[in-house]
Protein backbone atom coordinates (compact mmCIF):
# COMPACT_ATOMS: atom_id res chain seq x y z
CA UNK A 1 0.00 0.00 0.00
CA UNK A 2 1.17 3.12 -1.07
CA UNK A 3 -0.49 5.76 1.01
CA UNK A 4 0.36 4.83 4.35
CA UNK A 5 0.97 7.72 6.27
CA UNK A 6 3.06 5.80 8.20
CA UNK A 7 4.93 2.66 8.22
CA UNK A 8 8.14 1.12 10.56
CA UNK A 9 9.32 -1.98 9.77
CA UNK A 10 11.51 -3.78 11.79
CA UNK A 11 12.52 -0.20 13.43
CA UNK A 12 14.89 0.68 16.53
CA UNK A 13 15.06 3.78 16.96
CA UNK A 14 17.41 6.07 19.98
CA UNK A 15 20.32 8.64 20.16
CA UNK A 16 23.79 8.32 20.07
CA UNK A 17 23.91 4.94 18.44
CA UNK A 18 22.02 3.80 21.40
CA UNK A 19 18.80 1.75 21.21
CA UNK A 20 15.87 3.26 23.36
CA UNK A 21 13.44 1.30 21.76
CA UNK A 22 13.54 -1.66 19.40
CA UNK A 23 11.28 -4.06 17.50
CA UNK A 24 8.79 -1.34 16.30
CA UNK A 25 6.57 -2.61 12.90
CA UNK A 26 3.14 -0.71 12.47
CA UNK A 27 1.33 1.04 10.19
CA UNK A 28 -0.96 3.93 10.08
CA UNK A 29 -3.48 5.00 7.05
CA UNK A 30 -4.96 8.62 6.17
CA UNK A 31 -7.76 9.13 8.87
CA UNK A 32 -6.32 6.76 11.26
CA UNK A 33 -5.95 7.28 14.93
CA UNK A 34 -3.08 5.71 16.86
CA UNK A 35 -1.81 5.76 20.18
CA UNK A 36 1.38 5.55 21.72
CA UNK A 37 0.84 3.73 25.36
CA UNK A 38 3.68 2.44 27.96
CA UNK A 39 5.15 3.74 30.96
CA UNK A 40 6.98 6.77 31.17
CA UNK A 41 10.62 6.02 29.96
CA UNK A 42 8.79 4.05 27.58
CA UNK A 43 10.07 5.04 24.18
CA UNK A 44 7.20 6.85 23.38
CA UNK A 45 8.36 10.30 22.65
CA UNK A 46 11.17 8.85 21.04
CA UNK A 47 9.25 7.06 18.77
CA UNK A 48 7.39 10.66 17.67
CA UNK A 49 10.77 12.34 17.59
CA UNK A 50 11.72 9.79 15.32
CA UNK A 51 9.46 10.30 13.34
CA UNK A 52 10.21 14.01 12.60
CA UNK A 53 14.16 12.90 12.28
CA UNK A 54 15.33 14.18 15.48
CA UNK A 55 16.07 10.41 16.70
CA UNK A 56 18.00 8.13 14.95
CA UNK A 57 16.61 5.59 13.15
CA UNK A 58 19.41 2.61 14.13
CA UNK A 59 17.80 -0.46 11.90
CA UNK A 60 15.13 -1.31 10.16
CA UNK A 61 12.97 0.76 7.62
CA UNK A 62 10.73 4.19 8.07
CA UNK A 63 8.61 6.06 5.77
CA UNK A 64 6.05 9.22 7.05
CA UNK A 65 4.04 10.65 4.01
CA UNK A 66 6.06 8.32 1.37
CA UNK A 67 9.47 9.79 2.15
CA UNK A 68 12.34 9.61 4.59
CA UNK A 69 11.42 11.21 7.90
CA UNK A 70 13.61 14.31 7.05
CA UNK A 71 12.53 15.07 4.05
CA UNK A 72 8.61 14.92 5.29
CA UNK A 73 9.52 17.54 7.45
CA UNK A 74 7.34 20.49 7.44
CA UNK A 75 4.58 17.96 6.11
CA UNK A 76 3.89 16.43 9.33
CA UNK A 77 2.53 18.74 12.04
CA UNK A 78 4.07 18.52 16.24
CA UNK A 79 2.20 19.54 19.05
CA UNK A 80 4.50 19.40 21.95
CA UNK A 81 3.94 19.14 25.51
CA UNK A 82 2.72 21.94 27.16
CA UNK A 83 5.42 22.30 29.47
CA UNK A 84 8.03 23.01 26.79
CA UNK A 85 8.54 26.19 25.46
CA UNK A 86 9.35 28.94 28.01
CA UNK A 87 6.26 30.72 29.37
CA UNK A 88 7.69 34.12 29.91
CA UNK A 89 8.18 34.07 25.99
CA UNK A 90 6.85 37.45 24.44
CA UNK A 91 4.62 36.35 22.26
CA UNK A 92 1.06 36.51 21.87
CA UNK A 93 -1.22 33.38 21.73
CA UNK A 94 -2.35 34.42 17.88
CA UNK A 95 1.60 34.54 17.22
CA UNK A 96 2.17 31.31 18.26
CA UNK A 97 -0.50 29.67 16.09
CA UNK A 98 0.86 32.09 13.76
CA UNK A 99 4.25 29.90 13.99
CA UNK A 100 2.38 27.03 12.04
CA UNK A 101 2.09 29.25 8.78
CA UNK A 102 5.61 30.44 8.67
CA UNK A 103 6.56 28.35 6.49
CA UNK A 104 4.07 28.86 3.60
CA UNK A 105 4.22 32.61 3.97
CA UNK A 106 8.12 32.16 3.38
CA UNK A 107 11.09 34.26 4.10
CA UNK A 108 10.18 37.43 2.35
CA UNK A 109 6.57 38.27 2.66
CA UNK A 110 4.43 39.58 5.11
CA UNK A 111 1.85 37.71 6.58
CA UNK A 112 -1.30 37.93 4.35
CA UNK A 113 -4.79 38.41 5.03
CA UNK A 114 -5.50 34.22 4.13
CA UNK A 115 -2.97 33.70 6.76
CA UNK A 116 -4.74 35.64 9.72
CA UNK A 117 -7.68 34.19 8.85
CA UNK A 118 -6.74 30.81 9.32
CA UNK A 119 -4.95 31.48 12.59
CA UNK A 120 -8.42 33.07 13.89
CA UNK A 121 -10.17 30.37 12.47
CA UNK A 122 -7.96 27.66 14.31
CA UNK A 123 -8.22 29.85 17.26
CA UNK A 124 -11.95 29.81 16.73
CA UNK A 125 -11.79 26.14 16.60
CA UNK A 126 -10.03 25.18 19.97
CA UNK A 127 -12.16 27.31 21.71
CA UNK A 128 -9.79 30.28 22.29
CA UNK A 129 -11.38 32.94 20.32
CA UNK A 130 -11.21 35.86 22.96
CA UNK A 131 -7.68 34.61 24.13
CA UNK A 132 -6.15 35.70 20.98
CA UNK A 133 -3.85 38.79 22.45
CA UNK A 134 -3.30 37.19 25.81
CA UNK A 135 0.18 36.29 26.44
CA UNK A 136 0.84 32.36 25.58
CA UNK A 137 2.82 32.08 29.24
CA UNK A 138 -0.27 33.61 30.79
CA UNK A 139 -3.07 30.88 29.61
CA UNK A 140 -3.79 28.08 31.91
CA UNK A 141 -2.20 24.61 30.61
CA UNK A 142 -4.83 23.25 29.16
CA UNK A 143 -5.02 26.71 27.07
CA UNK A 144 -1.65 26.52 26.21
CA UNK A 145 -1.95 22.56 24.63
CA UNK A 146 -4.84 24.18 22.40
CA UNK A 147 -3.06 27.08 21.22
CA UNK A 148 -0.26 24.97 20.03
CA UNK A 149 -2.89 22.51 18.77
CA UNK A 150 -3.79 25.43 16.23
CA UNK A 151 -0.55 26.36 15.81
CA UNK A 152 -0.46 22.65 14.21
CA UNK A 153 -3.89 22.81 12.96
CA UNK A 154 -2.98 26.19 10.26
CA UNK A 155 -0.16 23.95 8.70
CA UNK A 156 -2.73 21.31 7.42
CA UNK A 157 -0.98 18.51 8.12
CA UNK A 158 -1.53 15.24 7.10
CA UNK A 159 0.01 13.71 9.55
CA UNK A 160 -0.49 14.70 12.89
CA UNK A 161 1.93 14.05 16.07
CA UNK A 162 1.29 15.12 19.54
CA UNK A 163 3.10 14.36 22.72
CA UNK A 164 1.27 13.52 25.39
CA UNK A 165 -1.61 16.24 24.74
CA UNK A 166 -3.83 15.38 27.87
CA UNK A 167 -1.06 16.14 30.42
CA UNK A 168 -1.78 19.06 33.14
CA UNK A 169 -4.54 19.49 30.59
CA UNK A 170 -7.97 20.54 32.59
CA UNK A 171 -11.41 18.89 31.75
CA UNK A 172 -13.07 21.53 28.99
CA UNK A 173 -9.52 21.52 26.87
CA UNK A 174 -9.35 17.48 26.93
CA UNK A 175 -13.08 17.98 25.36
CA UNK A 176 -12.03 20.56 23.33
CA UNK A 177 -9.16 18.74 21.89
CA UNK A 178 -10.85 15.88 21.43
CA UNK A 179 -13.72 17.08 19.25
CA UNK A 180 -10.95 18.68 17.04
CA UNK A 181 -8.79 15.71 16.47
CA UNK A 182 -11.93 13.65 15.63
CA UNK A 183 -12.69 16.24 12.96
CA UNK A 184 -9.38 15.82 11.80
CA UNK A 185 -8.83 12.81 11.31
CA UNK A 186 -12.75 12.98 9.46
CA UNK A 187 -11.27 14.63 6.91
CA UNK A 188 -8.46 12.33 6.25
CA UNK A 189 -5.88 13.66 9.15
CA UNK A 190 -3.39 10.72 10.54
CA UNK A 191 -3.06 10.94 13.92
CA UNK A 192 -0.05 9.63 16.55
CA UNK A 193 -0.71 10.85 20.03
CA UNK A 194 1.39 9.37 23.43
CA UNK A 195 -0.08 8.96 26.49
CA UNK A 196 -0.01 6.99 29.40
CA UNK A 197 -4.11 7.30 30.34
CA UNK A 198 -5.41 4.05 29.08
CA UNK A 199 -8.89 5.65 29.09
CA UNK A 200 -8.00 8.35 26.51
CA UNK A 201 -6.33 5.42 24.35
CA UNK A 202 -9.60 3.09 24.15
CA UNK A 203 -11.55 5.90 23.73
CA UNK A 204 -9.64 8.04 21.26
CA UNK A 205 -7.68 5.67 19.13
CA UNK A 206 -8.24 3.32 16.35
CA UNK A 207 -4.67 1.92 16.63
CA UNK A 208 -2.64 1.07 19.77
CA UNK A 209 1.16 0.51 20.19
CA UNK A 210 1.98 -0.82 23.53
CA UNK A 211 5.38 0.34 24.48
CA UNK A 212 8.23 -0.34 26.76
CA UNK A 213 11.88 -0.32 25.44
CA UNK A 214 10.55 -2.18 22.56
CA UNK A 215 6.72 -2.76 20.75
CA UNK A 216 4.57 -5.03 22.92
CA UNK A 217 1.80 -5.49 20.88
CA UNK A 218 0.15 -3.23 18.07
CA UNK A 219 -4.07 -3.24 17.17
CA UNK A 220 -7.24 -2.47 18.00
CA UNK A 221 -7.73 -1.10 21.77
CA UNK A 222 -10.16 -4.38 21.88
CA UNK A 223 -7.37 -6.32 20.97
CA UNK A 224 -4.14 -4.19 22.91
CA UNK A 225 -5.32 -3.10 26.10
CA UNK A 226 -6.19 -6.42 27.65
CA UNK A 227 -4.70 -7.93 30.76
CA UNK A 228 -2.35 -10.05 28.78
CA UNK A 229 -0.43 -7.46 26.40
CA UNK A 230 -0.71 -4.82 28.95
CA UNK A 231 0.89 -7.32 31.34
CA UNK A 232 4.04 -7.90 29.33
CA UNK A 233 4.42 -4.39 28.21
CA UNK A 234 4.47 -2.86 32.33
CA UNK A 235 6.08 -6.12 33.94
CA UNK A 236 6.07 -5.64 37.52
CA UNK A 237 4.67 -2.74 37.37
CA UNK A 238 1.58 -4.30 36.08
CA UNK A 239 -0.55 -6.38 39.13
CA UNK A 240 -3.41 -7.76 39.99
CA UNK A 241 -5.98 -5.68 41.77
CA UNK A 242 -9.27 -6.61 43.57
CA UNK A 243 -11.50 -8.22 41.45
CA UNK A 244 -9.50 -9.58 38.70
CA UNK A 245 -8.94 -5.92 37.36
CA UNK A 246 -5.20 -5.42 36.57
CA UNK A 247 -3.84 -2.47 38.12
CA UNK A 248 -0.85 -0.44 36.53
CA UNK A 249 1.71 1.17 38.96
CA UNK A 250 3.48 4.64 37.48
CA UNK A 251 6.69 5.37 39.36
CA UNK B 1 20.00 71.39 24.97
CA UNK B 2 20.35 71.61 21.59
CA UNK B 3 23.34 74.02 20.92
CA UNK B 4 26.36 71.73 22.20
CA UNK B 5 24.93 69.56 18.81
CA UNK B 6 25.44 72.23 16.63
CA UNK B 7 28.90 71.67 16.85
CA UNK B 8 29.63 68.85 14.55
CA UNK B 9 31.40 66.39 16.27
CA UNK B 10 28.84 66.48 18.54
CA UNK B 11 26.36 66.16 16.07
CA UNK B 12 28.06 63.19 14.72
CA UNK B 13 28.34 61.62 17.94
CA UNK B 14 24.75 61.64 18.48
CA UNK B 15 23.82 61.01 14.52
CA UNK B 16 26.11 57.54 15.52
CA UNK B 17 24.37 56.81 18.64
CA UNK B 18 20.93 56.71 17.04
CA UNK B 19 22.21 54.66 14.18
CA UNK B 20 23.05 52.10 16.36
CA UNK B 21 20.04 52.50 18.39
CA UNK B 22 18.26 51.73 15.22
CA UNK B 23 19.93 48.24 14.92
CA UNK B 24 20.43 47.57 18.63
CA UNK B 25 16.34 47.94 19.77
CA UNK B 26 15.26 45.04 17.58
CA UNK B 27 18.76 42.77 17.87
CA UNK B 28 18.41 43.29 21.76
CA UNK B 29 15.48 41.65 21.82
CA UNK B 30 16.54 38.38 19.80
CA UNK B 31 19.58 38.48 22.43
CA UNK B 32 17.25 38.71 25.06
CA UNK B 33 14.27 35.82 23.77
CA UNK B 34 17.47 33.34 22.45
CA UNK B 35 18.86 34.02 25.92
CA UNK B 36 22.22 35.11 24.10
CA UNK B 37 23.35 37.46 26.43
CA UNK B 38 26.58 35.83 27.21
CA UNK B 39 27.86 34.95 23.43
CA UNK B 40 27.19 38.49 23.16
CA UNK B 41 29.20 39.48 25.47
CA UNK B 42 31.83 36.93 24.31
CA UNK B 43 31.54 38.01 21.07
CA UNK B 44 32.28 41.59 21.81
CA UNK B 45 35.47 40.16 23.88
CA UNK B 46 36.52 38.07 20.58
CA UNK B 47 36.18 40.68 18.25
CA UNK B 48 39.08 42.80 20.54
CA UNK B 49 42.20 40.75 19.09
CA UNK B 50 40.77 41.64 15.58
CA UNK B 51 40.37 45.27 16.08
CA UNK B 52 43.92 45.38 17.86
CA UNK B 53 45.35 43.31 14.92
CA UNK B 54 43.01 45.65 12.50
CA UNK B 55 44.76 48.60 14.15
CA UNK B 56 48.70 47.89 13.89
CA UNK B 57 48.18 46.35 10.49
CA UNK B 58 46.42 49.63 8.91
CA UNK B 59 45.77 52.00 11.35
CA UNK B 60 42.26 53.05 12.43
CA UNK B 61 41.01 51.98 8.96
CA UNK B 62 42.21 48.83 9.43
CA UNK B 63 40.24 48.47 12.67
CA UNK B 64 37.40 48.41 10.80
CA UNK B 65 38.28 45.40 8.84
CA UNK B 66 39.89 43.78 11.55
CA UNK B 67 36.81 43.55 13.56
CA UNK B 68 34.62 42.28 10.55
CA UNK B 69 36.93 39.86 10.09
CA UNK B 70 37.02 38.42 13.37
CA UNK B 71 33.31 39.14 14.44
CA UNK B 72 32.36 36.44 11.12
CA UNK B 73 34.93 34.01 12.72
CA UNK B 74 34.05 34.39 16.07
CA UNK B 75 30.58 34.09 15.01
CA UNK B 76 30.92 31.04 13.08
CA UNK B 77 33.06 29.33 15.92
CA UNK B 78 30.80 29.85 18.62
CA UNK B 79 27.58 28.75 16.56
CA UNK B 80 29.75 25.43 15.64
CA UNK B 81 31.23 24.68 19.39
CA UNK B 82 28.18 25.33 21.39
CA UNK B 83 26.18 22.93 18.87
CA UNK B 84 28.20 20.35 18.10
CA UNK B 85 30.93 20.84 20.97
CA UNK B 86 30.74 18.01 23.87
CA UNK B 87 31.19 21.61 26.22
CA UNK B 88 28.22 22.60 27.61
CA UNK B 89 27.04 26.10 26.16
CA UNK B 90 28.51 28.40 28.77
CA UNK B 91 32.21 26.86 29.41
CA UNK B 92 32.74 26.64 25.08
CA UNK B 93 31.58 30.60 24.81
CA UNK B 94 33.81 30.96 28.40
CA UNK B 95 37.16 29.26 26.42
CA UNK B 96 36.57 31.36 23.59
CA UNK B 97 36.18 34.45 25.36
CA UNK B 98 39.26 34.02 27.72
CA UNK B 99 41.61 33.53 24.97
CA UNK B 100 41.04 35.63 22.20
CA UNK B 101 40.53 38.38 24.74
CA UNK B 102 43.84 37.36 26.15
CA UNK B 103 45.56 37.47 22.72
CA UNK B 104 43.72 40.84 22.17
CA UNK B 105 45.86 42.22 25.12
CA UNK B 106 49.11 40.79 24.77
CA UNK B 107 49.19 42.24 20.94
CA UNK B 108 48.15 45.79 22.88
CA UNK B 109 50.49 45.84 25.47
CA UNK B 110 53.40 45.65 22.68
CA UNK B 111 52.59 48.59 21.62
CA UNK B 112 54.78 51.37 23.16
CA UNK B 113 51.20 54.01 24.10
CA UNK B 114 49.54 50.74 25.61
CA UNK B 115 47.41 52.85 27.91
CA UNK B 116 45.62 54.88 25.24
CA UNK B 117 45.50 52.91 22.47
CA UNK B 118 43.76 49.97 25.27
CA UNK B 119 41.32 52.37 26.04
CA UNK B 120 39.92 53.62 23.01
CA UNK B 121 39.16 49.56 21.98
CA UNK B 122 37.77 49.28 25.30
CA UNK B 123 36.10 51.98 25.62
CA UNK B 124 35.72 53.87 22.33
CA UNK B 125 35.82 57.59 20.41
CA UNK B 126 32.25 58.28 20.56
CA UNK B 127 33.38 62.32 19.76
CA UNK B 128 36.12 61.59 16.91
CA UNK B 129 33.73 59.88 14.16
CA UNK B 130 34.25 60.51 10.85
CA UNK B 131 31.93 61.17 8.37
CA UNK B 132 32.98 58.27 6.83
CA UNK B 133 32.37 56.13 9.93
CA UNK B 134 29.01 57.50 10.02
CA UNK B 135 27.90 56.61 6.27
CA UNK B 136 29.73 53.14 7.06
CA UNK B 137 27.85 52.69 10.26
CA UNK B 138 24.47 53.23 8.39
CA UNK B 139 25.83 50.79 5.66
CA UNK B 140 25.91 48.31 8.30
CA UNK B 141 22.44 49.15 9.87
CA UNK B 142 20.72 49.00 6.45
CA UNK B 143 22.30 45.09 6.14
CA UNK B 144 21.66 44.17 9.76
CA UNK B 145 18.15 45.23 9.56
CA UNK B 146 17.14 43.86 6.22
CA UNK B 147 18.90 40.74 7.37
CA UNK B 148 16.86 40.89 10.54
CA UNK B 149 14.01 41.50 9.01
CA UNK B 150 13.71 38.24 6.81
CA UNK B 151 15.37 35.77 9.17
CA UNK B 152 13.04 37.19 12.31
CA UNK B 153 9.85 34.69 12.07
CA UNK B 154 12.14 31.69 11.76
CA UNK B 155 14.61 33.25 14.10
CA UNK B 156 11.41 33.96 16.16
CA UNK B 157 9.99 30.34 16.53
CA UNK B 158 13.57 28.96 16.98
CA UNK B 159 13.22 30.70 20.23
CA UNK B 160 10.26 29.81 21.23
CA UNK B 161 9.93 26.07 20.40
CA UNK B 162 12.96 24.32 18.56
CA UNK B 163 11.75 21.10 18.22
CA UNK B 164 8.62 22.81 16.71
CA UNK B 165 10.71 24.47 14.69
CA UNK B 166 12.80 21.92 13.15
CA UNK B 167 9.62 19.84 12.78
CA UNK B 168 8.25 22.50 10.68
CA UNK B 169 11.22 22.17 8.52
CA UNK B 170 13.44 24.96 9.65
CA UNK B 171 17.29 24.28 9.89
CA UNK B 172 18.06 25.36 13.54
CA UNK B 173 21.89 25.52 12.38
CA UNK B 174 21.75 27.73 10.33
CA UNK B 175 19.65 30.32 12.31
CA UNK B 176 21.53 29.98 14.82
CA UNK B 177 24.56 31.22 12.99
CA UNK B 178 22.61 33.83 11.17
CA UNK B 179 21.32 35.49 14.78
CA UNK B 180 25.02 35.24 15.95
CA UNK B 181 26.54 37.17 12.60
CA UNK B 182 23.74 39.56 12.95
CA UNK B 183 25.50 39.86 16.85
CA UNK B 184 28.68 40.10 15.31
CA UNK B 185 28.28 42.60 13.04
CA UNK B 186 26.49 45.43 15.46
CA UNK B 187 29.70 44.41 17.45
CA UNK B 188 31.57 45.72 14.20
CA UNK B 189 29.34 48.49 13.49
CA UNK B 190 29.44 50.21 16.98
CA UNK B 191 33.21 48.72 18.37
CA UNK B 192 35.09 52.17 17.15
CA UNK B 193 32.48 54.58 18.68
CA UNK B 194 31.69 53.18 22.46
CA UNK B 195 34.61 50.37 22.22
CA UNK B 196 34.34 46.10 23.29
CA UNK B 197 33.24 46.43 26.57
CA UNK B 198 30.52 48.87 26.38
CA UNK B 199 28.99 47.17 23.53
CA UNK B 200 27.24 44.34 25.08
CA UNK B 201 25.23 47.00 27.11
CA UNK B 202 23.91 48.28 23.70
CA UNK B 203 22.80 44.57 23.01
CA UNK B 204 21.19 43.66 25.99
CA UNK B 205 20.16 46.70 28.18
CA UNK B 206 17.64 48.27 25.38
CA UNK B 207 15.17 44.97 25.24
CA UNK B 208 15.85 44.03 29.12
CA UNK B 209 14.67 47.58 29.89
CA UNK B 210 12.00 47.71 27.69
CA UNK B 211 10.62 44.23 29.10
CA UNK B 212 9.51 45.51 32.13
CA UNK B 213 7.47 47.90 30.56
CA UNK B 214 5.95 45.81 27.37
CA UNK B 215 5.34 42.31 26.42
CA UNK B 216 5.06 42.77 22.71
CA UNK B 217 8.13 42.19 20.79
CA UNK B 218 7.65 44.81 18.38
CA UNK B 219 6.51 47.20 21.34
CA UNK B 220 10.10 45.88 22.67
CA UNK B 221 12.48 46.69 19.82
CA UNK B 222 10.82 50.26 19.61
CA UNK B 223 11.46 51.07 23.52
CA UNK B 224 14.34 49.56 22.92
CA UNK B 225 15.66 52.07 20.55
CA UNK B 226 13.79 55.38 21.63
CA UNK B 227 15.55 54.87 25.38
CA UNK B 228 19.01 53.98 23.75
CA UNK B 229 18.31 57.25 21.63
CA UNK B 230 17.60 59.39 24.69
CA UNK B 231 20.23 58.07 26.42
CA UNK B 232 22.61 58.63 24.27
CA UNK B 233 21.45 62.49 23.52
CA UNK B 234 21.57 62.70 27.65
CA UNK B 235 24.94 61.03 27.66
CA UNK B 236 26.32 63.03 25.14
CA UNK B 237 25.01 66.50 26.53
CA UNK B 238 26.04 65.48 30.28
CA UNK B 239 29.84 64.63 28.99
CA UNK B 240 29.57 67.90 26.97
CA UNK B 241 28.43 69.72 29.93
CA UNK B 242 30.68 68.15 32.75
CA UNK B 243 33.76 68.90 30.08
CA UNK B 244 33.17 72.67 29.62
CA UNK B 245 31.44 73.89 32.28
CA UNK B 246 33.51 71.65 35.30
CA UNK B 247 36.39 70.44 33.56
CA UNK B 248 35.80 67.00 34.55
CA UNK B 249 36.44 64.41 31.49
CA UNK B 250 33.45 62.10 31.33
CA UNK B 251 33.83 59.17 28.78
CA UNK B 252 30.68 60.01 26.48
CA UNK B 253 30.17 56.32 25.68
CA UNK B 254 29.88 55.15 29.63
CA UNK B 255 27.80 57.98 30.02
CA UNK B 256 25.29 56.89 27.58
CA UNK B 257 25.44 52.90 29.15
CA UNK B 258 24.75 54.89 32.48
CA UNK B 259 22.02 56.25 31.38
CA UNK B 260 20.98 53.55 29.82
CA UNK B 261 21.28 51.03 33.03
CA UNK B 262 19.91 53.83 35.01
CA UNK B 263 16.72 52.95 32.38
CA UNK B 264 16.54 50.64 33.33
CA UNK B 265 16.48 50.46 36.90
CA UNK B 266 13.69 53.47 36.82
CA UNK B 267 11.84 50.98 34.92
CA UNK B 268 11.72 48.00 37.54
CA UNK B 269 9.51 49.27 39.90
CA UNK B 270 6.77 49.18 36.63
CA UNK B 271 7.07 45.34 36.31
CA UNK B 272 6.91 44.72 40.13
CA UNK B 273 4.04 46.63 40.51
CA UNK B 274 2.31 44.47 37.08
CA UNK B 275 3.87 41.15 38.57
CA UNK B 276 1.88 42.75 42.25
CA UNK B 277 -0.77 43.32 40.31
CA UNK B 278 -1.32 39.52 38.83
CA UNK B 279 -0.21 38.05 41.82
CA UNK B 280 -3.47 36.41 42.48
CA UNK B 281 -3.48 34.90 39.07
CA UNK B 282 -2.17 30.99 38.30
CA UNK B 283 1.37 30.41 38.78
CA UNK B 284 3.08 29.86 35.09
CA UNK B 285 5.66 27.11 35.02
CA UNK B 286 9.17 27.49 34.85
CA UNK B 287 10.96 26.43 31.74
CA UNK B 288 12.02 22.63 32.88
CA UNK B 289 15.44 20.93 31.10
CA UNK B 290 15.22 21.58 27.71
CA UNK B 291 13.34 18.70 26.20
CA UNK B 292 12.85 15.35 27.26
CA UNK B 293 14.83 12.86 25.40
CA UNK B 294 13.10 9.41 26.68
CA UNK B 295 9.60 9.36 27.37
Amino acid sequence: MGDAALRYAGVSVGYHGRPVLTHVDLELRAGQRLALVGPNGAGKSTLIRSVLGLAQVLDGAVTVLGRSPAAARGLAGYVPQNDVPDAGFPVSARQVVLMGRYRRIGWWRPTRPADRRAVAEALDRVGLADRAGHRFGTLSGGQRQRVLLARAIVAEPRLLLLDEPFNGVDAVSQEAIVRVLRDLTGAGTALVLSTHDLTVARELADLVCLLNGRQWAVGPPAETLTAEPLRRAYGGQAIDGPGGRLVLIEP
Amino acid sequence: MIEPFTVPFMARALAEIALLALICGPVSVFVLVRGLAFVSDALTHTVFPGVVIGFLAGGLDGLFLGALVAGVVTAVALTVLTRAGGLSDDAATAVVLTAMFSIGVVLVSRRSSYTSDLTSFLFGRLLTVTPRQLAETAVLAVVILVALLIGARAMLFRAFDPVGATAAGFRIGRLDLWLNLLVALVVVAAVRAVGTILVVALLIVPAAAARLVTGRLAGMAALGTVLTVVAGYAGLLASWHASVRYGTALTPASAVVLLLVLAYLALLPVRLRRSGRRAGAPPTTERNSAHELVG
